[in-house]
């Protein structure tokens, strides 16, 4: 039934679409729609406008089948380029060789496609620095915690890059610490599992000393949490739970505001989505691109995320 | 003795099966973990079970007429982002939860009426109205996460009593579905339906407007676990809901209502899904590898409908051998 919808949503587009014969049209297969997606999304729409480029933007929803005849019905419209965030590297591969065939070039954004023979650059965040941010900032915050040092991890999607480097990541920055037992959640980025698993973790390991949510948006369950236990102490007071996260999003923000959380590493969604342009611009042109361009997530707590909200993609505006 | 009176309750009541697995989980559990056996940890088992359960509730009745409803998740999700939308564009509980509930049961009515106006199979359908309602509320929202006001946590966090709110909620829905099946003919006209549509047809039941009832009922108690689902995570994601109509319907089955309609109880329901978050507990209780979870669930799963399928074998065979032994006499 998905692939039927599919296919009728593509013909659809086909039909409805009049790629521009003059100007560049970059074709944009986003994988599914979520807040962070959306703030990248519109990085690429702003500089694909500053440039008079045209986007053709089309949604998977977390259906790989979906996004392959997607990237095939932009190949037959004729884009210039792709800018792709897959849903499943095998599954859209076939789809991507095709349109290295029709010669339009293909570049990842968000989701890196390591084994892909076409994709020719890839832009997103480094995973792996901003969960050694969090892990770093946890560790000063228990440098002196004496005894067992309990963590709950929320973990992203098992088979999700950007979650597995977040956690390699985290683990990385708090190697510092010693006897340290850390309390792995599986969350496939869902809240309400979330929530779940961190009540779970507490009930079975009471004296919690932190808690790193691979995605920022976990930290208001974690939040209902800790406030059901009685746990609930802001930061910088005497039973304080440590809190971090990684994204920049509101969840994320209004946390660490409010002193529930300690601090949160703040992704460049923005950024990504126009270096994404940017990079489909200088191979369209003929230039030769790095494979691999990360931007860099920052840090921030309550001293300095008001200060920053500008910088802070899911601060109010 | 006391097995074999066990074995005879299990027959007649479906979800003592159900029941009786829960006990034997909970048994290894509590030797597993020694924090199980707590007053707490039973409450948060209830309180994580809340959501799923009330929906499962709604799933019972829409299964006993050998529907199905693919589209649950996300009338939660849509209902959800309404409330959200709502409460910023006008500050009033009153009027949110009054719209957001109403709505659900529009939603699930509406299933209910294509399912009759198109007489196409319901899981067709509702994958339809999946996609069509989980768009909407993706286009309401703009994908972007909308945080619920504080004061609306108490629906997740709140106690009553020192009983927490979710598990009132979920006592008070399980006291309506087992009043409306057992007590009112809507839940004698599903188990009929369910039973042979053709036959509650041919007696002139009311099948088309039962059938949009028991849909409306199920979105309206989606609509409730939608709002307690909101106020404990703390706010609206897009991906609120996703994957949820898969547990609510293992649930329902778990609970011994027969797919093919005609049986079930709400109770085994609600049994069903705490099965459910019974494994999850335990899991993290052990502090297990997050990669072996699906494949617990999945064995854990398989291993009760195989019970399941095994007792209605046994059962069958006895009712066989009662036959055979009534025809011989």
């Amino acid at each position: 039934m998905k692939k039927l919808l599919g296919a009728v949503a593509s013909v659809a587009i086909v039909a409805a679409t009049q790629v521009a014969a003059d100007g560049i049209t970059i074709g944009l297969s986003v994988d599914q729609l979520f807040e962070s997606r959306v703030a990248v999304n519109n990085g690429i729409h702003a500089e694909a406008q500053d440039r008079g480029y045209d986007v053709i933007e089309v949604v998977a929803d977390g259906d790989a089948q979906q996004q392959n005849a997607q990237i095939q019905s932009l190949i037959a419209q004729g884009v210039d380029a792709i800018l792709v965030c897959a849903v499943d590297q095998n599954t859209i591969e076939r789809a991507l060789i095709a349109a290295k065939r029709a010669g339009i070039p293909v570049v990842a954004y968000d989701r890196d496609l390591p084994d892909s023979t076409v994709v020719q650059s890839f832009v997103g965040p480094d995973s792996l620095v901003d969960g050694r941010l969090a892990g770093e900032y946890t560790a000063a915050a228990l440098a002196a915690y004496e005894g067992q040092i309990n963590i709950v991890e929320l973990i992203g999607a098992l088979n999700d890059q950007n979650g597995i480097d977040r956690s390699l990541g985290f683990r990385e920055g708090i190697a510092s610490l010693e006897n340290v037992n850390i309390i792995e959640v599986p969350t496939d980025w869902a809240s309400d599992r979330a929530l779940s698993g961190t009540q779970n973790a507490f009930q079975a390991t009471p004296d919690i000393a932190a808690v790193f949510a691979a995605t920022d948006t976990h930290i208001p369950a974690v939040e209902t949490v800790l406030t059901d236990l009685g746990r609930l102490v802001p930061v910088g007071e005497e039973g304080h739970v440590v809190i971090t996260g990684v994204n920049g999003s509101r969840d994320g923000y209004d946390a660490v505001m409010s002193g529930t959380a300690d601090a949160f590493v703040v992704m460049g969604t923005e950024a990504t989505g126009r270096t994404g342009v940017d990079l489909v611009a200088r191979i369209l042109a003929g230039e030769t691109v790095e494979r691999t361009n990360y931007v860099g997530g920052h840090l921030y707590t309550a001293a300095d995320a008001e200060a920053n909200a500008a910088k802070i993609w899911g601060a109010p505006k | 003795m006391l097995l074999k009176g066990l074995r005879d309750i299990a027959s007649r009541q479906k979800w003592v099966a159900i029941a009786m697995a829960t006990i034997v989980l909970g048994g290894i559990l509590s030797v597993v973990s020694p924090v199980f056996l707590t007053l707490s940890n039973f409450q948060a088992i209830l309180v994580q079970a809340s959501v799923t359960s009330i929906m499962a509730i709604g799933m019972t009745f829409i299964i006993l007429t050998a529907g199905i409803d693919i589209s649950v998740g996300a009338i939660l999700f849509v209902t959800s982002a309404l409330f959200a939308q709502l409460m910023i564009s006008t500050e009033s509980y009153l009027l949110a939860f009054g719209v957001t509930i109403i709505c659900a049961t529009s939603l699930g009515a509406l299933n209910g009426i294509l399912v009759i106006r198109f007489a196409v199979s319901p899981l067709i359908t509702t994958l339809a109205t999946y996609s069509i309602y989980r768009g909407a509320a993706i286009h309401l929202t703009g994908a972007q996460n909308i945080p619920v006001p504080r004061e609306m946590g108490f629906l997740g966090n709140g106690r009553i009593l020192g009983v927490p709110v979710p598990i009132l909620i979920l006592i008070a829905v399980t006291i309506l579905g087992i009043y409306v099946l057992n007590r009112t003919r809507l839940g004698v006209y599903a188990r009929a339906i369910g039973n042979s549509e053709r036959s509650a047809k041919e007696t002139n039941l009311p099948v088309g407007r039962v059938t949009v009832a028991i849909y409306a009922f199920s979105g309206f108690v989606t609509g409730i676990a939608g709002l307690v689902l909101l106020a404990r995570v703390g706010g609206l994601q897009s991906g609120i809901g996703i994957g949820i109509e898969f547990t609510v319907i293992a649930a329902v089955i778990l609970g011994g209502t027969k797919l093919t309609g005609g049986s079930g109880t709400v109770i085994g329901s609600v049994i069903g899904a705490i099965f459910l978050v019974l494994i999850d507990n335990g899991l993290n209780l052990m502090n297990a590898s997050p990669y072996i979870y699906d494949i617990v669930r999945g064995s854990v799963l398989l291993a009760a409908v195989a019970i399941d399928r095994y007792s209605a074998v046994r059962q069958r065979a006895a009712l066989d051998a009662q036959r055979a032994s009534l025809i011989a006499s």
